[in-house]
């Protein structure tokens, strides 16, 4: 069945209106960063000052730097778990076990997911610290992972795993010399979204990280104590353009698997 | 061969035990610390009620209640934005173009709904473009104050927020009906609406009831946008809790966690036993296992 001229302009009219209503919200904190009085969006003119004073806040580059650390530490953990978990689901008898359980924390509001964390890590005698920051981050990211890396391992035929087989490979060679080369791009697509993710987190975060600080955090205990600065537009910014700029990656990556 | 075994068990447990240890276990741990007992600034185990009294008595329950309203009216906001969308994408576009669409979708998603929701605070602010746009064409002479720290903000913010996250399990239940059993039905001379009542609806619900799990489960447990687009004083469950912990009322901020975490597995226990998600995933994983 086929639609009239009339109703498919109608139809993706209203899929720009709602893509538009979810992208523009982008838009003004970058033009607040650039304006001179760093309050309201400017076209007219464009100053940089409020990114060059981020440099010279010392509680800013320490949140920064522990961003950095847990995000390049859950890209490296969460895929590996996310791999295992994908491999249990056709190696084990209990597949819809195992992805209703890797699925759980999607479920779990953020709020009761951080606050149980900090119970645990509280009874269990464990200071916060890197690594309960850590522990929840991967838990966020890893129901997304585990969909990512799921659904490359099912793309890939065991067939030639049986192939291997047969010409003397074990199992562990099997998987590491024919099926990991073929769903490694699904791996590193899991380990940049679980980064994306790590990197865009605050409420589970800001229940665990004791004195610590990530750069979300920063900007949510910023905007409790005083509000919105010059300088938080400016880190905003630059937190979207960083997460922007992954995307891009994981799409440049994906079309250039897509063409061989 | 028993340590390559054992090798390869240690391997496949080590996410389930990942999630029992960090998530199953505080989750348990939560619900029990809901009965202990405040002493001073810290707490003791016991068996007291005195959690769910305090909460079940005092204002707290109406902000149950509201939050309850929230979440159900921004799940339905949600599918009557979401639906036609995943609906066109699934049956009535090439799979490139869905593919495109659903990775437009995605990317606001993963920006921190926070920063998003700071930038609604402005667009719908007294001083903001909206207004600034009404008093420019003359339709308003003063800022409209209900746009912002109002309940329209805080159903818009919740609404903006979750609703990208519902196309997917929407899309993918629809895409994996097997269409000979719409085209049957116009064979058969059922009219288009009809057919999509009778026939695509029922066999979409599955992601229906999912979508309506993700929406409710942002919706009702979410602490940063009645602070950001509510205002002062604007209470949902999830900042409710939040502000029980600044007062280090232990037991209370475990009750109420815990209300809000057992809502969820209940919806979620019920979607596994109406449903089977392994049939649901087949589309994106191809085949069953």
């Amino acid at each position: 069945m086929q639609y009239s001229r009339s109703a498919q302009v109608a139809i993706w009219a209203y899929v720009v209106v709602v893509l538009v209503l979810l992208y523009l919200p982008i838009l003004p904190p970058i033009a607040t960063s650039i304006s001179p009085t760093g309050r309201q969006p400017s076209i007219t003119s464009v100053s940089f000052k409020w990114y060059a004073q981020l440099a010279s806040n010392p509680m800013l580059i320490e949140s920064v730097k522990t961003s950095i650390k847990v995000a390049l530490m859950v890209g490296l953990v969460t895929p590996l778990l996310a791999l295992s978990a994908a491999l249990a689901v056709r190696e084990l008898k209990v597949p819809r076990l195992i992805l209703m359980l890797m699925l759980l924390p999607l479920f779990i509001p953020g709020i009761s997911l951080g606050l149980a964390n900090a119970f645990l890590f509280q009874l269990a005698d464990i200071a916060p610290s890197f690594w309960t920051i850590l522990v929840v981050h991967v838990l966020w990211a890893l129901p997304f992972a585990f969909l990512i890396v799921l659904t490359a391992i099912s793309a890939f035929d065991p067939v030639y795993l049986e192939s291997a087989y047969v010409h003397g490979a074990n199992r562990l060679q099997a998987f590491i010399t024919v099926e990991l080369p073929n769903i490694l791009p699904g791996i590193l697509g899991s380990a940049t979204f679980s980064v994306i993710l790590s990197f865009n987190e605050t409420v589970r975060t800001s229940l665990v990280q004791g004195p610590l600080n990530t750069v979300q955090t920063y900007i949510w205990s910023r905007y409790l104590q005083v509000g919105l600065s010059p300088q938080t537009y400016a880190l905003m910014s630059l937190l979207i353009l960083i997460t922007l700029i992954l995307i891009a990656g994981l799409l440049f990556f994906n079309l250039r698997k897509g063409k061989t | 061969m028993s340590q390559v075994r054992f090798a390869r068990w240690l391997l496949f447990a080590a996410p389930i035990l990942f999630i029992c240890v960090f998530l199953l276990v505080p989750l348990a741990l939560t619900f029990t610390i809901s009965f202990w007992e405040r002493s001073g600034f810290t707490i003791k185990p016991g068996l007291s009620l005195d959690a769910y009294k305090v909460f079940f008595s005092g204002v707290r329950l109406s902000v149950l209640r509201t939050s309850l309203g929230f979440a159900a009216v921004v799940t339905v906001l949600g599918l009557l934005t979401a639906y036609p969308i995943a609906y066109f994408l699934a049956l009535r576009v090439s799979p490139r173009v869905s593919q495109t669409c659903l990775f437009l979708f995605a990317v606001p998603f993963v920006i921190n709904p926070i920063i998003r929701n700071f930038s609604l605070a402005y667009i719908l602010g007294r001083t903001g473009p909206v207004n600034s746009f009404l008093k420019e064409i003359g339709l308003i002479e003063r800022p409209v104050d209900w746009l912002l720290f109002s309940d329209f903000s805080v159903i818009l913010g919740l609404t903006l927020s979750y609703m990208p996250f519902m196309i997917y399990p929407l899309w993918l239940s629809l895409a994996g009906i097997d269409r000979r059993y719409a085209e049957a039905s116009w064979v058969l001379g059922v009219p288009p609406v009809k057919t999509f009542l009778r026939v695509t609806l029922p066999l979409s619900l599955p992601g229906v009831f999912a979508a309506s799990i993700f929406g409710f489960v942002g919706t009702f447990g979410e602490s940063s946008v009645p602070i950001i687009l509510g205002g002062l004083g604007y209470q949902l469950m999830g900042n409710t809790i939040t502000s029980t912990l600044d007062v280090l009322n232990y037991p209370l901020a475990a009750a109420m966690s815990s209300i809000v975490a057992a809502t969820m597995l209940l919806f979620l226990v019920l979607w596994y036993r109406m449903f089977d998600i392994q049939l649901f995933l087949g589309k994106i994983t191809l085949r069953r296992f």
